[in-house]
């Protein structure tokens, strides 16, 4: 098919297609919640959030937009902890493969793609995601539809080190380029040849994507341009968040794991600050209000580590008939932060700092600073570390951190062993059990 | 740990140690510095101590096992650790030991870059290769001495050498896996130059080319480390040998450049050139083609008749090349062996039945 049809198609999607399918859908959405409002008891929650359905629509149109995407515009397969203010000026639509694993975890669709990826010989002890969209790939079977093809694969190891194993099987299979972004662990401060480092590879990461998306390579001003919006985008988040220091917190922590897509993937986009802007104003005019995320809400929780996917509501009416809500999380809390330090006066220069000091690219005793500062912020009583079989980087310490939250806190710690994605490696009767019994310990 | 060599190192030479988790590192620096390295690959068997449990159970024992043994005291006759960029779970660890405990002694790291020969990644290999050089005379007291490193580069280009004719050779020698794995082995903590003696009396056993090769089944190894060493002796009691080996530990350590280097030119560039020259690793490249061809070309220089595919439980680097490794040998008939044993116990009897099966499988079609 010839690039200008796809083009055509891909606009016609973008512009007309996806709104007007959001419309059928939010009407259509409209009348199963009024019909389950009438049928069904709030239970322990308090109302449901308005924006959910917005963020359905921005999430479906983005996934919509996807599938018509490759051939029309340039595609890139991305890191959630890459600079995607480089790309977006390029015209490129952003695959964010670990959101997309998300959405299948919840989905629970994991093993079923993971037997795929172990049946040619993938371990089962490597990282979920990893798993799970490879098996995507390699079935071409996903909840979404279809993922387009990307052009150029972007892997920026800040977060961990399995993304790059992960994406050089990816450019095997793909064929296309590979960019690594590879800014040095932090231990202490970073070195000034360490930050230099991630500035050449930056440099040299626009002349790259502008050569694969067949462009010049961005102005500064159009990458000034999606650097505010980013920088916008990620302290509208960080307000979104800060909500939950109010007493009762307005939601959820376990919403915050759905509300983050937009700023993983559509950062530095306006619809992704507009969506803020609703989200936040949603949530002050709740706190106002005195509605809490949860109807009763008696003890505030911190999470550490990613969610587990596939039993987010579970856990979540779990927590919030007890009483309990996660009213922060080291997870969210790190795409708020991590953004706060880029400036659109100088884009390049703020996203070394950005892009290389964030929770997971740090040695554990900022790690620990940022748990106490949390748990302190949002006046939590307790904490749960999610140690998770898939994500080693992110798990490695956690018991010495939960004995020393305990401690220097004086709060109530557990650390819970699961799987962000992959139902096969948690056994959620035993951990639901394990964590009423923590519960039961504060009364 | 190598306590009393270590010890008489300082002795008799004043030589400081560190203690070097692995995989890859720059030791012509620490050669040139009159430091002597002692790699810590776990070390195998059961965890020295109770601080393994500090991580959990889904982490490489190799990480768990260096915990239990930093943190137990048995590192403490050195004077300091290195830790390099390996993968997540070294880096981890570097930091639970220096920032919650169970290593007090400086600690040093050496953050390689993963990507292809880029400007930036070249000009960033030699400032962080300038950086540790700096920070390690904060431990010997003296600058590095750029004639002592080119010195050190020689030093280390001929012991590569010594073992490329060895692992060449390796078809010829008579001597059992078991004795040369040990043997090169031993170079995980001996000083270099000792090493290199030790190198040359088993190179000078290597037969005339042309002499008739050893018996048994020859075998191409790609893994991470030879532990437990009983394989090594279980596959000689099934009649098989390694005929050439992509051990990170071994064979993909011993670089064979394909271009002449500078050797009298700043050495530091002499040190990234190396890097760039040195086989194909997951803990520090990007090119996984590259590394298959690698692979399959030492397979067919080696007259090997399969391959085992040799990996520690929970290692990512290795674990991800897996299904291309096995898709490679594979698609060109080659029969493989997957095993994964444990660092902490023995071979189990299941895999030395696989090991017989496999060989005896492999020695059939020979004969065929
Ligand atoms: S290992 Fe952890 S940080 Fe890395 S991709 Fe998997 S979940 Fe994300
Ligand atoms: S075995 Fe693998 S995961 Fe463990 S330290 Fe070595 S490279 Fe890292």
């Amino acid at each position: 098919m010839s690039s200008t049809r796809r083009r055509v198609e891909y606009e016609i999607v973008k512009r007309l297609v996806g709104p007007a399918l959001m419309q059928v859908d939010h009407a259509q959405r409209r009348v199963k919640s009024l019909r389950k409002r009438a049928a069904k008891p709030a239970g322990p929650f308090g109302p449901p959030l308005e924006s959910v359905r917005k963020l359905k629509e921005l999430m479906t149109r983005h996934y919509l937009e996807g599938r018509y995407a490759d051939g029309a515009v340039p595609v890139a397969w991305v890191t959630s902890g890459f600079p995607v203010e480089v790309l977006r000026p390029l015209g490129y639509h952003a695959v964010y493969p670990e959101n997309h694993a998300a959405l299948c975890g919840v989905q629970r669709v994991v093993p079923h793609l993971s037997e795929a990826t172990e049946e040619v010989g993938y371990a089962r002890d490597l990282c979920s995601y990893a798993r799970t969209d490879i098996g995507s790939v390699m079935l071409q079977e996903t909840p979404v539809g279809r993922l387009p093809k990307p052009d150029l694969l972007c892997c920026c190891t800040n977060i961990c080190q399995t993304v790059l194993y992960w994406y050089r099987s990816l450019a095997a299979h793909f064929q296309v380029p590979l960019v690594l972004i590879d800014p040095p662990f932090v231990y202490g401060e970073a070195k000034p040849h360490h930050r230099q480092f991630v500035r050449d590879q930056l440099d040299e990461l626009l002349v790259v994507a502008a050569r694969v998306a067949k462009r010049r390579a961005p102005s500064m001003d159009e990458i000034v341009g999606v650097t505010k919006l980013a920088r916008e985008g990620t302290r509208l988040w960080g307000e979104c968040l800060a909500e939950s220091r109010n007493k009762p917190a307005p939601w959820t922590g376990i919403d915050g794991f759905f509300h983050i897509a937009p700023i993983v993937t559509l950062r530095g986009t306006a619809e992704c600050n507009a969506y803020y802007r609703q989200l936040r104003d949603e949530l002050r005019h709740r706190v106002a209000q005195g509605i809490g995320g949860v109807r009763e809400e008696k003890h505030r929780l911190l999470w550490d580590n990613l969610p587990i996917w596939f039993d987010v509501r579970g856990m979540s009416t779990l927590l919030a008939e007890h009483g309990f809500n996660f009213v922060c999380t080291s997870y969210t809390n790190a795409w708020a932060e991590a953004g706060s330090r880029i400036d659109p006066a100088d884009p390049l220069g703020s996203a070394v700092f950005a892009y290389t000091d964030i929770i997971l690219n740090q040695d554990l005793g900022k790690r620990f600073g940022t748990l106490a500062r949390l748990a302190e912020e949002y006046s939590c009583d307790g904490a749960v570390l999610h140690s998770d079989r898939s994500c080693k980087p992110y798990s490695i310490g956690q018991l010495d951190l939960k004995q020393r939250l305990a401690k220097q806190l004086d709060i109530k710690v557990m650390v819970l062993e699961a799987d962000h994605g992959d139902p096969r490696a948690y056994a959620v009767e035993q951990g639901h059990g394990r964590l009423t019994a923590f519960m039961e310990s504060f009364s | 740990m190598r306590s009393a060599y270590v010890q008489r190192q300082r002795e008799e030479h004043g030589r400081k140690s560190i203690v070097v988790l692995p995989v890859h590192y720059p030791k012509e620096i620490l050669t040139a510095m009159d430091v002597l390295a002692v790699e810590l690959w776990g070390p195998p068997g059961a965890p020295r101590g109770p601080e393994a449990g500090r991580l959990q159970a889904y982490v490489c024992a190799v990480v768990r096992n260096a915990l239990a043994f930093l943190a137990g005291g048995h590192a403490d006759v050195v004077d300091a650790a290195l830790f390099p960029h390996t993968c997540d779970s070294v880096q981890g660890l570097a930091t639970l030991v220096t920032d919650f405990g169970g290593w007090s002694k400086p600690s040093f790291v050496f953050q390689h870059p993963k990507g292809p020969t880029r400007a930036s990644v070249r000009k960033y290999l030699v400032a962080e290769l300038r950086s540790l050089a700096d920070g390690l005379a904060t431990l010997t007291g003296r600058p590095l001495d750029v004639a002592e490193l080119r010195a050190a580069i020689r030093l280390h280009r001929t012991i590569d050498e010594v073992k490329t004719r060895i692992l060449e050779g390796r078809g010829r020698l008579a001597t059992s896996d078991r004795e040369l794995y040990a043997t090169l082995r031993r170079g995980e903590w001996l000083w270099p130059e000792e090493h290199l003696e030790e190198l040359r009396v088993l190179e000078r056993q290597l037969p005339e080319a042309g002499a008739p090769a050893r018996k048994g089944v020859p075998l191409f190894v790609t893994g991470y480390v030879p532990e437990p060493m009983s394989i090594l002796d279980a596959l000689d009691e099934v009649g098989a040998y390694v005929a050439r080996d992509d051990w990170a530990a071994i064979g993909r350590r011993v670089v064979t450049p394909a271009r002449a280097l500078d050797l009298e030119g700043d050495p530091f560039e002499t040190l990234a050139a190396l890097y760039y020259e040195a086989p194909q690793c997951p803990t520090r490249s990007l090119d996984q083609a590259g590394r298959l061809q690698r692979l399959l070309a030492l397979y067919d220089q080696s007259g090997a008749r399969g391959v085992i595919v040799h990996e520690p439980k929970f290692c990512e680097p290795e674990a991800f090349d897996v299904p291309a490794i096995r898709k490679a040998f594979g698609e060109r008939g080659v029969p493989l062996l997957y095993l994964e044993t444990e660092l902490e116990t023995e071979l189990a009897g299941q895999t030395t039945t696989r090991l017989e099966a496999f060989v005896e499988m492999v020695g059939a079609r020979r004969v065929a």
